[in-house]
């Protein structure tokens, strides 16, 4: 009966945070007050003229032009109306078709001659009616256990934030040792909070460490060998400091989070079995690791492999319709993502027999479900 | 011999040596889904709408990720018929979403990498981050599928007479084990490849709003709110189809 209780207030808590959440997001239409930047609103379009295009390489595409009305909403221009040329194309690469009910961002320079351009869309609402989206159905489904996921990722965004002003106050000189010492923290953080601080939780790391770490040596060497033939690191994007080191630290942080899911995988299904058959020798659980190992890896390397490289897409469609071969067009764009897939795939086999072997030795005589 | 196939053949003898028969299977998969996406982007240049490339590709992603990384049959089986429902739903709400918030194509960011290029490509952008989108979801979806079906499925082999009530409550507890785990593997995944850009960020001091109404950066986040909810709703509807199954395979019995 108090559980019934219990978990009747639950649901009444998870529905006012949702229908709070809600209301959030419908606030974000009227924030523009936040803002240190101008946001307006559109408030009429009108087309002015479209015209065919074929540029160097055949492509066919179409300019339009179109005057935009808009409406001030904050700081030292509120209320005042202005009427805006804005040329886009209909591939849409780097401008955009305005609609009426956009916010977006002015500039308005202090010369009365200057012109006043549109920077972009206010894009806030739509981002935080995704954020809301997620934030509910975890909370719908997952209750208690989805906020402790998601508190656990909202730890390692702000670790993630201490450590870049970190790096840009040292300018980018100890990237090794500062996200070497970064990813331990990640590792030690987010097992301690799925975990708890237990012995399962020390094996889980150890193995984590272990598989990532001996996956950096293995490329390391694989890069001496070959002397890093085709690894563009020119192709890097965003790049403001040595491409080399911030590429390694950025695949292995890629794979960090990988191989601690695999690893507390295997770790919690070997103590579970140790617990139903406690007479079990550790060869045996061994063995047993290797086998959940198997069904596991296979899957997660996609994951990852998918999110690496579904990021290089827009660039890699631009080289091909701009004239390069297939060869060079990969080269180009999709090698570093490549490089990374593979290099976080080596530690993510290899935490198979170092969580096993972990687990197995250092499994207590006699579990107690913890 | 280039780095990328010393790399790739370290991973094929690790996979092997590993993981047997099943692993050098999951790296073949791995090197299918690359030529599956490399067919999309070349399929999407040459034309074809982005929607229907998508939907082709991603469910033969999903079928190549799933087929040959499970060994047993009623875990693949059902965990293929889930993702692909969950791809569905997640194909209505990216299509929407991406139509409205703009962060397609390249930003100011990208203006070094740009130069000398034709964007006049008549290849609608907006159609390429749904494609992006998409595609980036699908390991994530494939995974956690496969995690309850295959959790699933073993208590069905341990319990046959399971009551389809109580099959819903050990799928919702499955979810509950791997959730943790899986939205790090997301959250590193995504932000650890994007180090570069934070610091970008950071060393030109964007203001607060100035990146979280940012181009790159939206469609960032936009794809690990994707397969966060692509996870989450992994584990109603995999636990769902299970009972479906579980309940056709027992009616002949009785």
């Amino acid at each position: 009966m108090k559980q019934q209780i219990q978990q009747h207030w639950g649901l009444w808590l998870t529905l006012i945070v949702i229908v709070l959440g809600l209301i959030g997001v419908g606030l974000t239409r009227v924030n523009a007050g936040l803002y240190q930047q101008t946001v307006a609103k559109v408030t009429r379009v009108q087309a002015i003229d479209r015209h065919a295009t074929t540029d160097e390489f055949n492509n066919k595409d179409v300019t339009a032009t179109q005057w935009v009305t808009v409406t001030v909403l904050n700081n030292r221009h509120q209320g005042r109306s202005y009427r805006i040329k804005n040329t886009y194309t209909k591939s849409q690469a780097m401008d955009q078709d305005y609609r009426v009910g956009n916010q977006v961002f002015l500039r308005i320079p202090s010369q009365k001659a200057a012109a006043i351009t549109i920077q972009g869309l206010k894009r806030d609402t739509t981002l935080a009616f995704v954020a809301w989206l997620t934030i509910a159905l975890l909370l719908l489904i997952m209750r208690f256990s989805g906020l402790m996921a998601f508190l656990s990722v909202a730890l390692n965004a702000v670790l993630f934030y201490a450590a870049i002003q970190i790096d840009l106050a040292t300018n980018g000189g100890h990237v090794y040792t500062l996200f070497g010492i970064l990813a331990v923290i990640f590792a030690v953080l987010t097992l301690w909070l799925v975990l708890g601080f237990s012995r399962k939780m020390l094996v889980t790391l150890g193995a984590t460490m272990a598989g990532t770490g001996l996956a950096v040596v293995i490329s390391l060497i694989v890069f001496a060998v070959t002397h890093e033939r085709g690894v563009t690191y020119e192709a890097m994007q965003y790049v403001t400091q040595v491409p080399k080191p911030l590429f390694l630290v950025e695949t292995i942080l890629g794979s960090l989070g990988a191989v601690m899911d695999e690893s507390t995988d295997i770790v919690a299904s070997l103590f579970q079995l140790k617990e139903e058959r406690p007479d079990i020798a550790p060869n045996q659980v061994f063995k047993s690791g290797l086998q959940i190992g198997h069904s596991i890896m296979g899957p997660l390397i996609n994951v990852l492999f998918l999110i690496f490289m579904a990021d290089t897409f827009s660039m890699t469609l631009l080289y091909l319709r701009n004239g390069n071969n297939w060869g060079y067009t990969f080269t180009m764009n999709m090698s570093l993502g490549m490089v990374q897939s593979l290099i976080s795939g080596i530690g993510i086999v290899l935490a198979i027999p170092v969580a096993s072997w972990l687990a197995s030795r250092l499994m207590p005589r006699e579990v107690t479900s913890a | 011999m280039s780095t990328i196939t010393v790399l790739a053949l370290v991973l094929f003898a690790l996979m092997t040596i590993i993981g047997g028969k099943t692993g050098a299977t999951a790296f073949l998969s791995l090197i299918f889904n690359f030529g599956l996406l490399f067919l999309a982007i070349v399929l999407i240049s040459w034309g074809f709408p982005a929607m229907g490339v998508s939907l082709v590709i991603g469910t033969v992603i999903l079928a190549f990720t799933i087929f040959f990384g499970e060994d047993n049959e009623l875990a693949a089986k059902t965990a293929y018929i889930a993702s692909l429902i969950i791809m569905v739903a997640l194909i209505l709400l990216i299509f929407p979403v991406e139509h409205v918030i703009m962060a397609q194509g390249f930003s100011l960011e990208d203006s070094e990498d740009l130069e000398g290029m034709s964007l006049t490509i008549g290849v609608s952008f907006v159609g390429v981050a749904v494609t992006e989108a998409i595609l980036s979801t699908l390991g994530a979806i494939a995974e956690a599928s496969i995690a309850i079906a295959a959790g699933l499925s073993e208590i069905i082999e341990q319990h046959p007479h399971v009551a389809t009530k109580r099959l819903y409550i050990d799928g919702i507890s499955i979810g509950k084990q791997i959730i943790g785990t899986t939205f790090n593997t997301l959250f590193f995944g995504f932000f650890g490849g994007f180090l570069a850009l934070f610091i970008w960020f950071s060393g030109l001091h964007y203001s607060f709003g100035s990146v979280i109404n940012n181009k790159i950066f939206v469609g960032e986040v936009l794809m690990v709110m994707f397969s966060l909810i692509g996870v989450i709703l992994a584990v109603p509807i995999t636990t769902w189809v299970m009972t479906l199954e579980h309940r056709r395979a027992a009616k002949p019995k009785d």
